[in-house]
């Protein structure tokens, strides 16, 4: 042993310091040093204080501190007089080397001082090492973070999904997913713009955050979509957080000191030994939207028959477009009355389905559809010319006053940036008068998206279309924007008709709409009239016109022109029929 | 803590004892009955702590739980071996339960449990049984831990993160019975895997611990050119096992065959390079696929390795050597009894036949006070520096 060169034994022993695997374990190399030199104490002083310190517990450092100036060749310590060997560390720190007995030679120190500088090496790896890793975990974080919440996103929630999955191993009832979709958020975004939006959404981040127990995961998807893991042990304990949440949510939420109340759907889902991440996520989704069907603030747990509703859509949407291109969808009209004297004033164009299996369908069932996927633009446009080509070519041959056409349009045309080219297109190419045309909205439209709303009847009110307001009474439109829209008719829903000569109350009620309407200068129409005595009273009450099953079903074109033909409405020599489309090259 | 209760009814003269018995009996109630016997044939009043080292021939969670009736409040430590020593003799496929008590000495115990990543932590926390004493003038830390777990290297760092320079550190890593699987720690009646299990005995009396390997150097040292953890890549940059097996000439079932390996590197360990001594590294087997050698404790890239020999001379010297020293750090004081750590390497060295030369030389150092242990995979014996940890070593506890 004795024949091993010093400069080896130096060597070897440097390198064996430094060849810690993982730079961090600084204390290993402080083992490596003490177990090269015998030593029984190794630490690393500095000016606040020990760092990492073998042999003497943290109570007896205070020795160790109170040298660090004077640096003396020994320190008494309980166990003994301890040999000291110091070496220089970086940023004033130094390594203080002690074996108990035994002085240090000249050799032994050189090598202390040599390993004090593998000890620096060392840190200054640790530290690039340490902010290479920051980094990356950073890098990490983002990857899998949503930066505004500093919520999971969506790959680190199927991520945690899956393998909580997989640890269940096929064991049920253990995890619920809960699919949380604020209501109307986009009013938010709106109204309030989207800085107050953001901060909304972070603010229920944190409501989330604190609304789940440890263990469980909070996630943001997209948007307004958050999704909450849990270990539910009953299926009542899942839904019991979903009503937790919605109460949570519907507490004002106080974002950029704008006072936000709102409220929130909630779909719930629970594992079974089939599923994947990915398809408990979607029969949350699938039962989040049950919940909003439901109506505001509610929720919802998935069953089997939502994916079959699903399926249904979907196969419907492939339908419906097929049916867009094979001319499927067809007008008919519904006639509105003069009470006075029984005479078709007017018309409503109601679309339908004609399918070739099904027969006629009305638009409840394809409407919805129709609304999620987009497809309803189409729909509304293909409506709206063929609508206003069959009234201006019955109108072309009338000896009567022309027809009024009231055409129901969705949402998404009526705040679309096209509607107003659009209508200026059909009526010149049908040459239908503009005083003919009432573009029927409902009363919950205007309320809803009342900032989309006003632009949209801005640019309308400068083609000079005026709107017919549907189901008046059943919201709560506010008397200003009537009085600010270009509003022509007021249609009485047919919940308030009804009940005409039974109930007082729906009287009150009516006379109420007919006096505002009559003040405003608007016409209203009475709807869903079947009976000569509600006829009676709505004439009583000083209601114009009507419409419903007293004075004709909606029917197609041929049917509607051949009851105007029968009211005489036609010159005797005419030979009406709808206009065909010109061509627009 | 239990007080010092007496688990038998007869009261002890005073001061310290130790009582060691033993047992070969294949049920498990009359291994303990057996046992038990000897160590009340001379009273046990005033028991402060009983280990039990047995083979994993037996049922350990009914060995555990057995003793543990018999012995009642007093702590109970032990770990499955590879082999026994008690009562002046070697067992395998036995136990031995040993014993002490008295009065001027305290016990207290501790536990541990992680994986190889965290080795050093579970001794940690094994060691932290010394907070909870009240020392004497005298301390040990006593170690049972898991040998085949990780680099036991890390289970003395863990355990000097507590005890510090102030207490040494003796134990030994359990055995099973050379299946080389799995090994087991007891602690009271919980059975344990990859744990480190504590007695820290604090005594009036002084503790005396001695540790020899007496293995010689074949040959210059190497310089590791290659290690990480217990597996040694390269020596004198030339792949580890081809350097091992043609330095010791290894014939040919050796050089391909892994059981014949491990029994050929069982009395060929590795030594590395200490300041004023070599530390033996046990050579548990090799990888012939990556060509390196796999030790039961770190072998330190860029440090200086032997590759090391010896026979039953060296065994049997190393044997008086380590008792001698135990009792000579009792400075003058009367032991009472020695507890022993012998790596069972080195009972493989001794063969059966020379396996009662073993015994001899340590009564010819001790005479007949009570002895027992176990054969380990890998010995512990810290007294001076911050490093302690042994392979193919004999290490002894004299207690006063």
């Amino acid at each position: 042993m004795n024949q091993v060169p010093w400069s080896l034994h130096l060597l070897a022993e440097v390198l064996s310091a430094f060849s810690v695997e993982d730079p961090e374990a600084l204390r290993t190399m402080i083992n490596r040093v003490a177990e090269a030199v015998d030593a029984e104490v190794v630490a690393i002083v500095g000016v606040h204080g020990v760092g990492p310190c073998i042999g003497v517990s943290p109570q007896d450092h205070a020795p160790l501190l109170a040298c660090i100036d004077q640096r003396p060749e020994s320190i008494t310590v309980r166990a003994g007089q301890l040999q000291i060997c110091w070496a220089p560390l970086d940023d004033g720190e130094t390594l203080l080397v002690g074996r108990l007995a035994e002085t240090f030679d000249l050799e032994e120190r050189a090598l202390v001082r040599a390993m004090a500088r593998s000890i620096e090496l060392s840190q200054q790896i640790m530290k690039a090492v340490s902010s290479e890793r920051m980094a990356r975990e950073v890098a990490v974080h983002q990857a899998i973070h949503d930066p505004m919440t500093g919520l999971p996103n969506r790959t680190q929630v199927l991520e945690h999904l899956s393998r909580r999955l997989a640890e269940e191993n096929g064991e049920l009832g253990q995890t619920a997913v809960l699919f949380i979709d604020i209501d109307r958020f986009k009013q938010i975004n709106d109204v309030h713009g989207h800085a107050v939006g953001d901060q909304f959404l972070i603010e229920v981040s944190s409501v989330l955050r604190k609304v789940v127990r440890t263990g469980d995961l909070v996630g943001r998807l997209s948007g307004d979509e958050f999704v909450v893991i849990v270990a539910a042990g009953e299926p009542a304990d899942a839904l019991a957080l979903a009503a937790r949440i919605i109460e949570r949510i519907g507490h004002p939420l106080i974002a950029n000191a704008a006072n936000i109340l709102h409220s929130a759907s909630v779909g719930i889902s629970f594992a079974t030994p089939e599923d994947t991440a990915e398809t408990l996520i979607e029969n949350a989704d699938m039962a989040m939207y049950r919940a909003m069907e439901l109506g505001r603030g509610c929720y919802a747990a998935y069953d089997e028959s939502m994916r079959q509703l699903v399926q249904k859509r979907a196969t419907t949407e492939v339908e419906l477009r097929r049916a867009l291109k094979a001319g499927e969808i067809q007008c008919h009209f519904q006639p509105i009355v003069c009470i006075a004297d029984g005479r078709i004033r007017g018309v409503e164009a109601l679309a339908r389905w004609a399918h070739p299996i099904q027969g006629v369908l009305s638009p409840g069932e394809f409407i919805p559809v129709a609304e999620e996927t987009g497809l309803i633009l189409e729909i509304d446009a293909v409506v709206l010319r063929q609508v206003c080509m069959a009234v201006a070519g019955w109108n072309q041959f009338s000896q009567d006053l022309p027809l009024s056409l009231s055409v129901n349009v969705s949402a998404r045309t009526f705040v679309g940036a096209d509607l107003v080219a659009q209508v200026s297109s059909i009526l010149q190419d049908s040459g239908l008068g503009l005083e003919s045309l009432y573009l029927e909205i409902t009363e919950t439209m205007l309320v809803e998206d009342i900032e989309a709303t006003t632009e949209a009847v801005d640019r309308l009110k400068d083609l000079g279309v005026k709107l017919a307001i549907d189901d008046f009474g059943t919201g709560y439109s506010s008397l200003l924007y009537l009085k600010r829209f270009p509003v022509g008719i007021h249609k009485i829903d047919r919940s308030f008709t009804v009940g005409l000569g039974a109930d007082r109350e729906n009287e009150v009620i009516v006379d109420a709409v007919i006096g505002i309407a009559r003040s405003l200068g608007i016409e209203v129409i009475a709807e869903g009239v079947e009976t000569e005595h509600q006829a009676a009273v709505l004439a009583g009450l000083g209601c114009s016109y009507a419409q419903g099953y007293l004075y004709g079903r909606p029917q197609d074109i041929e049917a509607t022109q051949t009851l105007l033909a029968g009211q005489g409405f036609f010159l005797s020599s005419a030979d009406p029929r709808p206009l065909q489309e010109k061509s627009r090259g | 803590m239990p007080d010092s209760l007496p688990f038998v009814a007869n009261s002890t003269e005073g001061g310290r004892w130790v009582r060691v018995g033993t047992s070969t009996a294949t049920s498990e109630p009359a291994a303990v009955e057996e046992a038990m016997e000897q160590i009340q044939a001379h009273g046990a009043g005033g028991a402060k702590l009983v280990l039990l080292f047995a083979s994993p021939a037996y049922d350990l969670p009914q060995l555990a739980r057995l003793v543990s009736e018999r012995i009642g409040a007093v702590p109970l430590l032990g770990c499955s071996t590879s082999g026994e020593l008690g009562g002046q003799r070697s067992m395998s496929k036995g136990l031995t339960l040993w014993a002490m008590g008295g009065e001027g000495v305290t016990v207290a115990t501790g536990m541990g449990q992680g994986g190889a990543m965290s080795l050093r932590q579970a001794a940690t926390d094994a060691a932290q049984c010394l907070d909870r004493l009240e020392r004497r003038a005298h301390t040990v830390l006593v170690l049972l831990a898991d040998g085949l777990c990780g680099d036991q290297m890390e289970v003395v760092r863990g355990a000097y993160d507590v005890a510090g320079v102030d207490v040494p550190l003796v134990g030994g890593c359990a055995g099973d019975d050379q299946a080389m699987q799995f090994t087991q720690q007891i602690f009271g009646t919980t059975l344990l895997r990859d744990a480190v299990v504590a007695a820290a005995i604090t005594s009036d009396a002084p503790l005396g611990i001695g540790v020899s390997h007496c293995w010689e150097p074949l040959g210059q040292p190497m310089l590791v050119t290659g290690s990480s953890g217990t597996r040694v890549v390269s020596l004198n940059d030339r792949p580890a096992l081809d350097v091992y097996l043609d330095a010791f000439d290894a014939p040919a079932d050796v050089r391909t065959e892994p059981e014949a390996f491990s029994a050929f590197a069982a009395t060929r360990p590795l030594g590395i390079r200490r300041r004023d001594r070599i530390e033996i590294r046990y050579v548990s087997s090799a990888d012939f696929e990556l060509r390196s050698l796999i030790t039961i404790a770190e072998v330190p890239q860029g440090g200086l390795a032997f590759l090391m020999q010896g026979d039953s001379r060296s065994v049997l010297d190393a044997t008086a050597d380590a008792c001698s020293m135990a009792i000579h750090g009792l400075q003058g004081e009367q032991p009472v009894g020695m507890l022993l750590f012998d790596c069972v390497a080195r009972r493989t060295v001794l063969s059966h036949a020379n396996i009662d030369n073993e015994i001899d030389h340590i009564t010819a150092v001790i005479g007949d006070i009570p002895a027992g242990g176990f054969y380990t995979y890998g010995e512990i014996a810290r007294t001076k520096g911050a490093g302690g940890f042994h392979n193919q070593t004999l290490v002894a506890l004299a207690i006063a």
